[in-house]
């Protein structure tokens, strides 16, 4: 039974007519890095804003190592937060704004100074500690901020799309750090982001949400290639989902028919389906194999258009008037497919997912 | 209301709110609507009120149409052309905002008087100057400056970027501003004008001086208590003016929102606006430059009275007037008017600055009300104002009470406005992830407050400090009520000095305020590196 650090426990928010998070419900271990990962407007901020203190919830419990904090006002809940926009105080220093909380909860100078350049040490920001916010790059002001709520030891750290506003480059690498950072410490981390790249390249555990409630949650293994629902599969990464019946389920075996052709996969866990159910065939378009025309045991089709991504070459293909996204890597090593092609289906890759 | 429960010293910071603005605001003006009682009916079908309010209906139609018009020249010049002299121009703007409001009536008496310099001096007439003709002339130029302030702002908010798209898209000058700049702020001129005529309606400084017979509803009420003891009647009186302002400031506050105040900001513009054709940039710059020689005309006879012996009929340069005015009680009056006007701005920003916070940033029910009452000061006519403090606190049970300090309470909150719109605003500037990020560092939202939002509200602060000393010490209307002769300021004492005719010692205390007004402005401005911002006064 692993630790739980943070409980939610039947969580509804409302705003006005309608409601922001729907009975909602999930366990984080201690030490773990849990992100809460879905569109805008899917519930995951409001979520977190609730862990933090700012919306009360309607319904539901918040608890953190077992102890309920509904009542507990937001500033003694011991939930220091990374902001999206950072939200550095702009009159402070850096080492000011790391040293606030500190001050706030009356830390002796010594050990308030030494515990600030311990931080700024930390994240990488010893020789800017005399800086003002606005004399610091994005990258900068996002280690602060994240300086800024370390510095606490918090219970739970919760950070709101904290590299939404860096570019490309600079998002990733940050990435590297903070799960560094994270494993370091040991600390429970909850992260918001609607970038999936970041939930699963981050994550000890992803909650997908969706329309206010928790679509699934699990590891970015578990998300990404069994995925619950057609959204979840739609919404992280790029996947085929071609619409299927079951023709015959024994054991772990079951029998699918799509078009005229059919495929026996291993069937999902925890997932009756019997003949005649309706499901999807879901693939990832890398582990799809291309190959010219005629291969024994294949899809045949036509390559209706490609994109040239660098690592990748991504084709779409058409088979039986339906188009199939197949990525190959390493483009670079022959010349790209053309006209009549055939797609490799191996039905160990193909997950299924019962239509609702 | 849950947040409220977990943070007491919220919650009494709000408790205290409240009954500072139920006791000096909404009380005393319950007051002055109930005094009449049943003498309602008796004064109404009376009609002694009916000549005072068709005058200050004639009077504000005419003011305000005259006002408007010039300041919208004025105003279409300074934004809009590259026109020369352009910062003279501002700084003869800006003058009038720092004085009290009765000082172009002043100069009128001395400039057209019936021994006045041009009429008498020049023509060797004496006309009969006062009256609809002498109110109307002397409001239009006290109160253009007003117009200018507020419609420059509106028509500095519209976007370059969209007249710059108009004259690409092949529309010439005169047609961007047509078709683009005026239909999109139209709503901020009906506002302007609107705001324009609630100055020109509330003003009793100039009718008071240069009326003569001619009485508007400020003036009879006035009349009603200092000449008859007929508290009810002048209470019915300011009841009816209050109506009329508030019916304008609702209609004002429809257009445009509840901002009320004319502010000056150094705000400058990061695109420049299309070119405005060679002859009309001359036009404006010669209309400007007759109404800035116009309101110099009006500081210069001041100043020149100031220092003579009897301006104009003995024009002996001296400095008796200004030794007078520092002298014993009058020395107090002058000092009176600092003390009480920096008191009061102090507290009066401090107060909106809490205020301010706790409607803007609260999510309690109720704080729409509360917001209401808070911004409602900026619709009551002075005098109406003054007349509720004398009503409510001129009690037998408050003889232990000194009139200062009642004067500095009236100041406080007839201002409260100012600085609580200043703090409101400067609030919505800053986002709420600054509080929140204090608070989940620990800190109550008191202490985020105090910690993060009031070190960054520093140029609302600063706007509503300056802004409030300089109503709180041009003021006549709201105080005349309330002074004694150990707490007379400025202002009354002006007011009294014209009344016996002592123009010398009157206009060398009006210097003397203006000066203060100026002072404080300066000050400020240097503290704030030349970031110069404040509101405008009225009477």
């Amino acid at each position: 039974m692993p630790d739980i650090h943070l409980r939610l426990d039947h969580v509804t928010k409302k705003f006005g007519e309608t409601t922001a998070v729907d009975d909602v419900s999930f366990d984080v271990p201690r030490g773990s890095f849990a992100t809460l990962l879905g569109p805008s407007g899917c519930g995951k901020t409001t979520t977190l804003r609730m862990i933090a203190g700012f919306y009360d919830p309607d319904a539901g419990d918040i608890l953190v190592s077992g102890r309920r904090i509904n009542d507990l006002p937001a500033h003694r809940r011991g939930t220091a937060m990374v902001f999206q926009d950072y939200a550095l105080f702009p009159h402070m220093t850096v080492r000011d704004n790391v040293a606030y909380g500190l001050r706030v909860a009356g830390i002796a100078k010594d050990e308030r100074e030494r515990r600030v350049n311990e931080t700024l040490e930390f994240v990488g920001l010893a020789k800017l500690g005399d800086r003002w916010p606005n004399q610091l790059s994005g990258g900068q002001q996002q280690r602060v901020a994240v300086g800024r709520a370390l510095v606490l030891r918090p219970e739970v750290l919760l950070l709101d799309e904290p590299l939404s506003n860096l570019d490309a480059k600079l998002r990733v690498q940050l990435r590297w750090e903070l799960r560094s950072l994270q494993q370091r410490l040991g600390m429970t981390f909850v992260y918001v982001t609607h970038d999936q790249d970041e939930a699963l390249s981050l994550s000890d555990w992803i909650a997908v949400m969706n329309a206010g409630r928790v679509e699934q949650a699990g590891t970015p293994w578990e998300i990404y290639y069994h995925p619950k629902t057609s959204f979840l599969a739609d919404f992280v990464g790029a996947v085929n989902l071609v619409p299927a019946t079951v023709r015959d389920a024994r054991g772990d075996d079951v029998t699918v028919a799509f078009g005229e052709r059919s495929l026996t996969v291993r069937a999902p866990a925890g997932v009756a389906l019997a003949a005649g159910t309706a499901v999807r065939l879901c693939v990832r378009p890398e582990a799809l194999g291309l190959a010219r025309h005629g291969a024994s045991n294949t899809l045949p089709g036509t390559v209706a258009r490609r994109a040239f991504l660098g690592d990748l070459m991504r084709y779409w293909v058409t088979v039986d008037g339906r188009e199939w996204i197949v990525d190959q890597p390493d483009p670079g090593a022959g010349s790209p497919y053309d006209g009549e092609v055939s797609i490799e289906v191996r039905p160990e890759r193909v997950h299924l997912i019962a239509e609702s | 209301m849950r947040s409220l429960q977990r943070e007491p010293g919220v919650l009494l910071a709000l408790l205290a709110v409240i009954v500072l603005v139920a006791v000096f605001i909404v009380y005393p003006q319950v007051r002055v609507i109930l005094t009449p009682g049943d003498t309602y009916v008796e004064f109404f079908t009376g009609g002694t009120w009916r000549n005072s309010l068709i005058h200050s209906l004639e009077v504000m139609a005419l003011s305000t149409t005259t006002a408007v018009a010039l300041g919208f020249v004025y105003a279409y010049a300074m934004v809009y052309t590259d026109m020369h002299w352009k910062p003279f121009f501002r700084l003869i703007g800006i003058l009038p905002l720092l004085s009290p409001p009765f000082v172009v009536a002043a100069s009128y008496v001395i400039l057209f008087g019936p021994r006045g310099v041009i009429t008498y001096g020049v023509f060797g007439q004496t006309i009969s100057v006062f009256g609809l003709a002498g109110i109307w002339g002397v409001q239009t130029i006290a109160f253009f400056p007003f117009a200018y302030q507020l419609i420059a702002d509106v028509l500095s908010r519209s976007d370059p970027r969209m007249e710059q798209a108009a004259r690409n898209l092949g529309a010439g000058s005169w047609g961007v501003f047509r078709t683009v700049t005026l239909p999109l702020s139209r709503p901020g001129l009906g506002a302007a004008i609107l705001t324009t005529a609630i100055y020109v309606l509330e003003d009793f400084g100039n009718p008071a001086l240069i009326g003569g017979t001619f009485t508007v509803l400020p003036t009879q009420a006035y009349g009603l208590i200092s000449g008859f003891g007929d508290l009810p009647g002048a209470a019915a009186v300011s009841t009816i003016l209050l109506v009329l302002a508030l019916v304008l400031y609702f209609a004002k506050v429809r257009l445009d929102g509840p901002r009320s105040f004319v502010t000056v900001s150094g705000r400058a513009s990061s695109m420049p606006r299309p070119p405005v054709p060679a002859k009309v940039s001359w036009a404006c710059f010669a209309s400007c430059l007759a109404l800035a020689g116009i309101i110099t005309l009006v500081y210069g006879s001041l100043l020149v009275s100031a220092l003579s012996v009897a301006f104009p009929g003995n024009p002996t340069p001296t400095l008796a007037n200004f030794e007078y005015i520092f002298s014993g009680p009058n020395g107090t009056a002058l000092q009176n008017t600092l003390v009480f006007g920096l008191t009061a701005a102090a507290l009066s920003s401090l107060l909106a600055l809490v205020a301010g916070w706790l409607t803007e940033r609260g999510r309690w029910r109720g704080r729409r009300a509360l917001d209401l009452l808070l911004i409602m000061p900026a619709a009551i006519p002075g005098l109406f104002f003054g007349i509720g403090y004398a009503l409510a606190f001129n009690e037998p049970w408050l003889d232990w009470l000194d009139r200062g300090v009642l004067i500095i309470i009236s100041m406080i909150f007839w201002n409260i406005p100012v600085g609580y719109q200043a703090a409101v605003s400067g609030l919505r500037q800053i986002d709420r992830s600054m509080d929140e990020a204090a608070t989940s560092l620990g800190a109550s939202s008191l202490r985020g407050f105090r910690d993060v939002l009031v070190p960054m509200l520093g140029g609302s602060i600063r706007v509503g400090f300056v802004t409030t000393f300089v109503r709180a010490v041009t003021t006549l209307s709201v105080v005349i009520f309330l002074f004694t002769s150990s707490s007379t300021v400025a202002t009354i004492r002006i007011f009294q000095l014209v009344s016996d005719l002592n123009w010398g010692r009157a206009t060398a205390f009006t210097v003397a305020d203006i000066g203060l007004s100026i002072a404080a402005l300066g000050i400020v401005a240097v503290l704030a590196r030349g970031r110069i911002a404040l509101g405008g006064a009225r009477a």
